[in-house]
């Protein structure tokens, strides 16, 4: 469960001064729901997650994640997250299973239940075969899976994914797409933020549009639809954010 | 839980530091192999050298000569020198091309001032800028002060008196038995420098690797998601550059010592002159690596925390090392016996008081003074270190 009220989030910028990267938003998202961010660059989906993750301080609002003050118990939250980015990277020097081991340990579970949690899930994003090589010699997608592996060791009741796809082949990406949809079925609570139509359509429950830091819309594929009067989901989008087509 | 986390940290960067090959190296390879291969090639050089030196025999041009013939006689015994009859025209360009090492003038009437017991005076052409025209000069000066003693003895002996009537004294030196040893003096001297150097340098690459490389690489963010405080993650990376930090100093050390105690072949030189470290010297360089690491561990990862790419946090270092380079280096020109306020000076104070202990003048006040002010730059440092770790436009600066 993540409950929003209010985030907003300013940088100061030396060349163009204030910038309100989130400016007021406010959603709910429950378990058992995929909840799509969708934006342009710059729409400030990542600032959103950032702040939920307790890696940035928000400037205004405020948000619970799985039932914790994001600003007051910022560790219970961790606790409780799944965080994973396009971006991230791990531990070159590390074999898969160390690096999944660190953030079993960092996450405080015994070394029983690290073993057994890991063992089952390298057999579900068969690592396996990979997992006593070192980082630095596996592929773009072996990388992804473990980092996957290292985000949900934990078994967090809340998932965020930033753009998990981003890099990936059309194999790979369909494998992370399958993975999103796994643990909303085991009942967790997901926001995935993505600028890309296609997997918005078929993975989310119901998708918040960002745009400049400020919701445009929220709902359903279909009702965002509705509120358009278009089809393809591209012109719903640009529409939302007020583009001409 | 808080402590245990800080453990999880420190086990996962000492192993990731340690499977660094840079690290490995300078850490571990470099001092143990290459500083006693160094110290035993500058030994065998030096040794090769003097050897050399000793057996060589030096080509010195004669001027005016030809008319002294018991002169000439006197400096045919000479030994390591070989006197050749040259014009005094010529004698200047020799020497200036390097044909000759220096050349000798001899007046006109030399043999007659000997025959009359007066003094001759003698001319040696040298050539400062060249090293072996010195070293000639001094070797015709050493050769005619030898002769002058033997010549004032004969003369004396002639007339029936002592050659003691014109050396009063004799003055030569006898070793105590149980003091330091040259070795020891040289010791003392460059174990300050290497210490100092090597417990900061060694922890370069890895304060570089572990937070300014962990947000070039795109593993960091994670890692700020995890439970951990940022008060875990900081002393955990902390502890592991301090521990590197004092691995590097200590090998640096052992490979200092090593060659006094094994004695490869080509460092004879060494074992003229025995090493003893007394215990309350060795206490003091443990002592003393303390709070060098710490303080380098905490200034190398507030560069590293505040850069944004091991290479900006390499730039950033630059001066850093110029700092401390100079500091090892005056360790080396001042005296072990400081003034107080010397004690405040930050790593310098250190080098001190391990200078002090080596020599065996340790002074108490002095190591006291600099242990607790090196303990409070330590913590001043390892709290910024902190500090910037916690801030977000820090860590998360793109
Ligand atoms: N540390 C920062 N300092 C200043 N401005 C920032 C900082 N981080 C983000 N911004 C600005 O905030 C705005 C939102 O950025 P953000 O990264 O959240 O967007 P995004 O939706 O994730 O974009 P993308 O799709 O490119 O990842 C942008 O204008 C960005 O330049
Ligand atoms: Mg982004």
């Amino acid at each position: 469960m993540v409950a929003i009220d209010g985030l907003a989030k300013s940088f100061r910028d030396r060349k163009r001064g204030e910038v309100r990267a989130v400016d007021g938003v406010s959603f709910e998202c429950r378990p058992g729901e995929i909840f799509g961010l969708l934006g342009p660059n710059g729409a400030g989906k990542t600032t959103l997650t950032r702040m939920l993750a307790t890696i940035l301080q928000p400037t205004a609002g405020s948000a619970q994640v799985a039932g914790y003050d994001i600003r007051r118990e910022p560790e219970e939250v961790r606790r409780h997250l799944g965080y994973l980015t396009g971006s991230a990277a791990l531990y070159e020097r590390l074999t898969a299973r160390e690096v999944v081991t660190y953030f079993a340990e960092l996450h405080g579970l015994s070394p029983k239940r690290a073993a057994n949690r890991i063992e089952a899930v390298f057999r579900t994003l068969d690592i396996e075969p990979f997992a006593d090589r070192r980082c630095d010699r596996l592929s773009t997608g072996q990388r992804q899976r473990v980092s996957i592996a290292r985000a949900i060791v934990h078994e967090p009741p809340v998932l965020l994914f930033d753009e998990p796809t981003s890099g990936l082949d059309v194999l790979s990406a369909r494998g992370v797409v399958r993975f999103i949809r796994q643990c909303r079925d085991e009942g967790r609570t997901v926001i995935f933020s993505t600028h890309i139509m296609s997997e918005v359509e078929a993975l989310c429950d119901r998708i918040a549009v960002i745009y400049q830091g400020k919701i445009a819309a929220i709902g359903t594929v279909d009702e965002l639809r509705e509120q358009t009067g278009e089809r393809a989901f591209e012109n719903v989008f640009l529409r939302l954010i007020g583009e001409e087509l | 839980m808080g402590k245990s986390l800080v453990r999880v940290v420190l086990r996962k960067e000492l192993r990731e530091t340690f499977r660094d090959r840079r690290t490995v190296f300078s850490v571990i390879i470099s001092p143990l192999l290459f500083t006693p291969l160094l110290l035993s090639m500058i030994g065998m050089l030096v040794t090769r050298q003097a050897r050399a030196e000793q057996h060589e025999v030096l080509s010195v041009g004669l001027v005016g000569g030809e008319q002294a013939p018991s002169l000439q006689r006197i400096l045919s015994n000479s030994r390591g020198l070989r006197f050749e009859a040259v014009s005094a025209a010529d004698a200047q360009t020799r020497v200036r091309t390097h044909d000759l090492r220096a050349a000798l003038q001899v007046p006109r009437n030399a043999d007659a001032l000997l025959a009359d017991h007066r003094r001759v005076p003698l001319k040696v052409l040298v050539d400062p800028g060249n090293e072996a025209s010195q070293r000639t000069a001094q070797r015709i000066h050493a050769f005619f002060e030898e002769r002058s003693k033997r010549l004032v003895a004969q003369r004396l002996s002639k007339k029936g008196l002592s050659p003691e009537l014109v050396r009063p004294f004799d003055v030569r030196d006898t070793r105590i038995s149980g003091g330091g040893s040259v070795a020891g003096l040289m010791l003392a001297m460059f174990l300050p420098y290497v210490l100092v150097l090597s417990s900061i340098l060694g922890g370069v690459y890895a304060a570089n690797d572990l937070v300014a490389g962990e947000k070039e690489r795109g593993t960091l963010e994670a890692l700020l998601v995890s439970p951990a405080s940022r008060r875990d993650l900081v002393m955990g990376k902390f502890l592991t550059v301090a521990i590197v930090s004092l691995v590097s100093s200590l090998l640096s050390v052992v490979g200092l010592v090593l060659p006094f105690w094994l004695q490869p072949p080509g460092m004879s030189w060494l074992a003229r002159t025995e090493l003893t470290l007394t215990p309350l010297a060795l206490a003091a360089m443990l002592l003393v690596q303390f709070p060098i690491a710490i303080l380098g561990a905490g200034l190398l990862l507030s560069v590293s925390t505040y850069a944004r790419n091991q290479k900006e946090a390499q730039s950033y270092l630059s001066p850093v090392m110029l700092i401390v380079t100079v500091v090892a280096m005056l360790s080396l020109i001042l005296k072990a016996e400081a003034p107080w306020p010397l004690a405040l000076a930050p790593i310098l104070n250190a080098a001190l008081a391990l200078k002090q202990a080596l020599n065996g003048s340790l002074d108490p006040t002095f190591a006291l003074l600099a242990v607790a002010a090196s303990a409070a730059y330590a913590s001043l440092a390892m709290a910024f270190a902190t500090r910037l770790f916690q801030q977000e436009s820090v860590l998360l600066k793109a």
